[in-house]
């Protein structure tokens, strides 16, 4: 029972919600016809699909953590939460409350402006990411004219990935500012390896993204998913790219194996560490929206986006009708990619040992940002003299067996014994 | 067009915003608050905390920004470019891969001179560091030893 308030008290608030809610439907039914001239106008339509999107995504995200908790429980052969309705599904709610009416501390020595800033720029930041994606392609209600079509997206830009390029990049203040305004070292030490690390991870990212660019030649998402349609999938011709997008993506979150930020037994918790309460359960709601956001650009640039693999019966109606109910089953299909890479970044998270730092910057440096390199330049000659796009296959793969085989042959041991500098120049070993 | 983005950004900003503001709000009527001279203190080990944390943090980091910050820009320079260069000609390709050559180098040099190592100390990364004993950066180095 809430503190304070009496089962009296929650019958009358019980009553008046439910009142309200039957009023708003009568309304609804009221103003029938002027809802369904506004949702046939694109941008009203926008502003009820970012409305929409935002109650969906919330949703989604509580029950990721459910999804992570229970995946966890899984690897590691436990049962997971299973106590809070059936099958623990009610979990999220349970933990939403709890975070409610925990004790919110803001310690003494903190800079209170940026520690409270902090969580909501976390936060705000990774929802706006959203306004570009694709979710359902080009559709029409029964009762439009028929040749019109709505987008199924909140803002159709020319310059979407230029978008969330910069979007992704102002992550990083969230992080910077919790770990500088928490006055506390842990966190300091935990924000600056994260800035580093999203920095670093950053630039194979955008390379990555600037090959999905060239191939479909736009900077618009959806024309990089109506690029895919008809013929194989982006990844098929770009494997090498479609990988290091991902692993950047990864480390772009600070997941595992990647979550040097918060290493739990060097830095406690990392920039999060002097946080409770709401505060600190919306860093977590941000890391699980960026994961989201992060896999529906994957998915929409090298993944097919909302479209269904051609060989599957009925895929050409969903692909291309302007049907509603195929516009729906567009955004089934993209939320279940989304899905499926989403419970692949937990497996990893659960599967692989966390990377030392210096082979995490080393990684994105010396191997992805050349790679990076090398691919994009592949890619520039290949689509400018127009080559056949099986081309670029053969160049990841060339690549990929390039770049293996150098570090092979200039690896050497960076941990073992080793001279200490000043050691060798006195003389003493 | 640029008219949706403003208003789907604003729109998502907005809706951010005030939910995590209602939460911090909602909570405030909701939850206890128990101050105590002991939560008020830094969670680092247990013991009063020496010192502040706002200190000078280490070169490295600033290292990785600017390079960061270069590639980045290099970047968004080429997102336009990859959409009309086909269009544009050979001059567009060939001043691109000027710039591009121009950056490999720079990428090179820091490469070459251990920017790019963040284990710095040790002897496996010392060749790439061309201290002689008798130049600056050799007495700088006997005389902090």
């Amino acid at each position: 029972m809430i503190r304070g308030v009496n089962k009296q008290q929650m019958v009358v608030g019980g009553i008046g919600a439910t009142l309200g809610g039957f009023a708003a439907l009568v309304l609804l039914f009221i103003f029938r016809s002027q809802l369904a001239d506004l949702l046939a106008d694109q941008f009203y339509f926008s502003l009820f699909l970012a409305l929409g999107l935002f109650g969906i995504i919330m949703t989604a995200v509580a029950y990721c953590i459910l999804l992570e908790r229970k995946i966890s429980a899984w690897v590691q052969d436990r049962y997971g939460p299973n106590r809070v309705g059936p099958l623990g599904l009610l979990q999220p709610l349970a933990d939403g409350i709890k975070l409610f009416m925990k004790e919110d501390i803001i310690p003494r020595h903190v800079d209170k402006g940026l520690f409270v800033l902090a969580p909501f720029l976390a936060f705000v930041i990774s929802m706006i990411g959203y306004a570009v994606i694709p979710w359902g392609g080009e559709f029409r209600w029964p009762w439009m004219p028929e040749g019109e079509t709505l987008k199924c997206q909140v803002a159709s830009i020319d310059i979407a990935l230029l978008y969330i390029l910069a979007v992704g990049s102002m992550g990083v203040y969230g992080v910077v500012l919790a770990g500088w305004a928490s006055n506390n070292k842990y966190a300091m030490y935990g924000a600056m390896r994260a800035s580093a690390q999203m920095l670093s991870y950053e630039v194979p990212l955008a390379m990555m993204v600037l090959v999905a660019i060239l191939t479909s030649q736009s900077m618009r998402l959806e024309d990089a998913v109506a690029f895919q349609a008809g013929s194989w999938w982006t990844f098929a011709y770009h494997p090498l790219a479609a990988l290091i997008l991902f692993i950047a993506a990864l480390a772009e979150a600070n997941r595992a194996p990647f979550d040097l930020a918060e290493a739990e037994q060097e830095l406690i918790a990392g920039f999060h560490t002097e946080y409770s309460a709401i505060k600190w359960a919306m860093f977590f709601l941000g890391e699980y929206t960026h994961m989201i956001t992060s896999s529906a650009v994957m998915v929409s640039l090298f993944f097919g986006g909302y479209l269904l693999p051609d060989f599957l019966p009925g895929a050409h109606w969903v692909n291309e009708s302007t049907n509603i109910l195929a516009m729906f089953a567009r955004m089934g299909v993209l939320f279940a990619k989304i899905g499926i890479f989403i419970a692949v970044y937990m497996m990893v998270r659960w599967t692989l040992p966390r990377f030392r730092y210096d082979q995490l910057m080393s990684l994105a440096w010396k191997a992805f940002v050349p790679m990076g390199m090398l691919i994009v330049l592949m890619q520039v000659l290949i689509i400018y003299n127009d080559w056949p796009q099986w081309y670029s296959l053969i160049g990841n793969i060339v690549i990929l067996l390039a770049g293996g085989l150098f570090s092979a042959a200039v690896a050497k041991p960076i941990t073992g014994r080793q001279v200490s500098l000043l050691k060798r120049e006195r003389g003493m070993t | 067009m640029g008219h949706d983005l403003v208003i789907g950004i604003l729109l998502f900003f907005v809706a951010g915003f005030l939910m995590a503001f209602a939460a911090l709000l909602v909570g405030k009527f909701l939850r206890t608050s128990l101050p105590h001279p002991d939560k008020d203190a830094a969670y680092e080990c247990g013991e009063p905390t020496i010192g502040s944390s706002w200190v000078q943090f280490d070169l490295r980091f600033y290292v990785v920004a600017l390079v960061f910050l270069i590639f980045d820009i290099e970047i968004a320079l080429f997102y336009p470019w990859a959409v009309v260069y086909k269009s544009a000609g050979i001059a567009a390709l060939w001043d691109m891969l000027f710039f591009f050559a121009v950056l490999v180098l720079g990428f090179l040099y820091l490469w070459r001179f251990g920017y790019l190592d963040w284990v710095r100390a040790t002897e496996g990364q010392s060749r790439k560091f061309d201290a002689k004993p008798d130049d600056d950066l050799g007495k700088a180095a006997r005389q902090w030893a």
